[in-house]
């Protein structure tokens, strides 16, 4: 009894842990898998779930279905105005086909330098025929769409579908690029004195024309002061005329001893005997 | 007889557990952020939310847990090196980009996306970090690349932002790869460092430009109000003398017009009072007269001469 019972198990167990496994496989939705024998290709199984095999002659070969990216290595390019550029390209990438893929790369490893090399290869021929302007723009996305269909047109015998390729840096040289930031640094500080030039040209039109202003609000101010003067000493003057001219005699006379009043010093007096100024005071008569 | 017994009961119990152990294999839990992708021999069948879910145990069912609310957050062009405190280490390397007119800026930037569709992001993407960043890094390039440094360093960033976003959003719905992208956010964009100080420069020089207007402007608001205080005062004395002489001549006027209307009345008599008074008065404060005659002698002048002359008048 006992020992039957050690015997079923035994046997479950066997079934189960060796012969199961090795008659069945489970492949993974993200996995596509490719069944072997002796190194012939017996199945390809792109669908996710339980699928059956020859127990222990056939070998599962499990390949990655989901997107891959790839960084190519990046390189000098030459572009066709004689510039050079540092581009880096990375490609996104899946296998499409596990049979071709298996049967013309064998593995992942291969896969890699082939899509290197057809990658790259593209981007420089594309690149090189273009200006430096051209790869270093929005035009980009043109050339690289001529990349992606020709690495793709190429890369489609190999069981491998290239869904984009891209240019993830664009760099200059370190000899260029320093004389890039040279010539930046010029072009700033070129900048810099222009705007300080700019200011103090917007200072002197400033201080200038205050400066004028200030000139023609004074001269304005001396000329209505003349004017302001010119017509007090004319009204004045009619004032005095309308006075005196009813008896200009009369004011000579009083207007000439008011004069002498103000106009003899003290201590002593020399008077001429014919001057106008005594005419009174010789003949005050007359 | 009891040993047996007691071996067969320990062996079921075993077995019991063992059972028990492998069906309770699987118990899973899915955290409120995440969802369970459960798979049927690999095969992708349903999928389960947050709480304790069961699912038949290995090797017929197995579960991916996939995060799906939290944001998830690639850094170009810098790293964050700690977080308390905030410390970051730029990447030069990723930063440095060119611009459309031949200039290179740093652009510092984040991305931040998060699972749109699980069962996509799951079994479509090798490694989601590195699509997202590669495609980043390519798509801010080509944005930065279009423009000029002045542009890219103000008024297009938040352009150049948008744009990325929506143009790496186009890409990964190319490959239906179940991400959305959140936004992009440009950090830090700035000359590189090896031509900073010239740009800094040119900061300055616009300080520097402001700063000699403004001098300019407060001397000219300086002078011009002082011109205009100075013109009025001018103006002001001008007033001034103009009433002044109008004043002076109406009085000196209305004096000589009331001596003129007694003179009128008796003009012989008030001459001579006139006549005298004034003598009086400029010769009095004399102590010495001296005449010049038409000889060109000196002569003194004495009173009783005048007085003689005059004819002996009235004092």
């Amino acid at each position: 009894m006992m020992a039957k019972i050690v015997g079923v198990v035994i046997i479950l167990a066997v079934l189960f842990l060796v012969i199961l496994p090795s008659a069945f496989f489970i492949v993974d939705e993200t996995k596509q898998v490719v069944v072997l024998r002796f190194g012939e290709i017996k199945q390809v199984v792109t669908k996710a779930g339980l699928h059956v095999k020859a127990p222990f002659i056939d070998k599962v070969v499990k390949l990655e279905k989901r997107f891959q990216m790839y960084d190519v290595k990046p390189d000098v390019i030459y572009t066709a105005d004689k510039k050079n550029v540092v581009v880096d390209t990375f490609a996104v990438w899946r296998i499409s086909d596990p049979k071709v893929f298996i049967e013309s790369l064998k593995n992942l490893a291969v896969a890699k330098t082939r899509i290197d090399d057809v990658v790259y290869s593209h981007v420089r021929d594309i690149f090189a025929k273009h200006q430096f302007d051209e790869i270093v723009s929005e035009k980009r996305e043109a050339l690289l769409q001529e990349v992606t269909k020709r690495s793709k047109r190429d890369l489609q015998d190999f069981g491998v579908e290239i869904l984009s390729v891209r240019v993830k840096r664009t760099d200059l040289p370190d000899e260029t690029l320093n004389a890039v930031f040279n010539r930046m640094k010029s072009e700033r500080y070129q900048k810099a004195a222009a705007i300080r030039a700019e200011g103090s040209r917007e200072a002197q039109k400033i201080t200038s024309d205050a400066d004028r202003q200030v000139r023609v609000i004074e001269a304005e101010a001396q000329k209505k002061a003349e004017e302001l003067k010119g017509e007090g000493e004319a009204i004045a003057y009619e004032i005095y005329a309308s006075a005196y001219s009813q008896d200009p005699e009369f004011f000579s006379f009083w207007r000439s001893l008011q004069a002498y009043r103000k106009a003899i010093p003290g201590d002593y007096i020399i008077l001429d005997e014919r001057s106008e100024f005594l005419k009174y005071l010789l003949n005050p008569t007359q | 007889m009891e040993r047996n017994k007691m071996i067969r009961t320990i062996v079921i119990v075993a077995i019991i557990v063992a059972i028990a152990g492998y069906f309770a294999s699987g118990v899973y839990q899915i955290e409120p952020s995440e969802v369970g992708l459960v798979k049927r021999f690999g095969r992708y069948v349903r999928m389960a939310g947050p709480g304790i879910h069961y699912h038949l145990p290995y090797p017929f069912e197995s579960v991916t847990k996939t995060d799906v609310l939290t944001l998830r957050k690639i850094e170009i062009g810098f790293r964050t090196v700690s977080t308390a405190p905030l410390t970051f280490r730029e990447e030069q390397e990723e930063s440095l980009m060119l611009t459309g007119d031949g200039n290179i800026a740093s652009v510092e930037a984040v991305v931040r996306y998060r699972v749109k569709d699980p069962t996509k992001f799951a079994f479509k993407v090798l490694d989601d970090y590195t699509l997202v960043k590669f495609f980043t890094e390519s798509v801010i390039r080509e944005k930065v690349a279009g423009r000029t440094i002045d542009d890219v360093l103000t008024k297009e960033r938040d352009v150049i932002a948008n744009e990325a976003a929506q143009k790496i959003q186009e890409l990964l719905d190319e490959l239906d790869a179940g991400i959305s992208i959140q936004g992009v956010y440009l950090q830090d964009v700035s000359p590189p460092e090896q031509v900073a100080d010239a740009f800094y420069d040119v900061i300055n020089a616009l300080q520097d430009k402001e700063k000699l207007i403004n001098e300019a402007q407060k001397y000219a608001n300086d002078v011009i109000p002082k011109a205009e205080g100075e013109a009025q005062k001018i103006l002001n004395e001008a007033e001034a003398y103009r009433q002044e002489q109008i004043l002076q001549a109406q009085g000196e006027t209305a004096r000589f017009l009331q001596v003129y209307e007694k003179y009128k009345k008796a003009p012989e008599v008030t001459r001579r009072r006139l006549y005298l008074e004034a003598l009086e008065e400029i010769l009095g404060s004399q102590k010495d007269v001296l005449l010049l005659s038409q000889s060109g002698q000196l002569s003194i002048l004495n009173l009783t001469d005048i007085e003689r002359l005059v004819g002996g008048g009235e004092k």
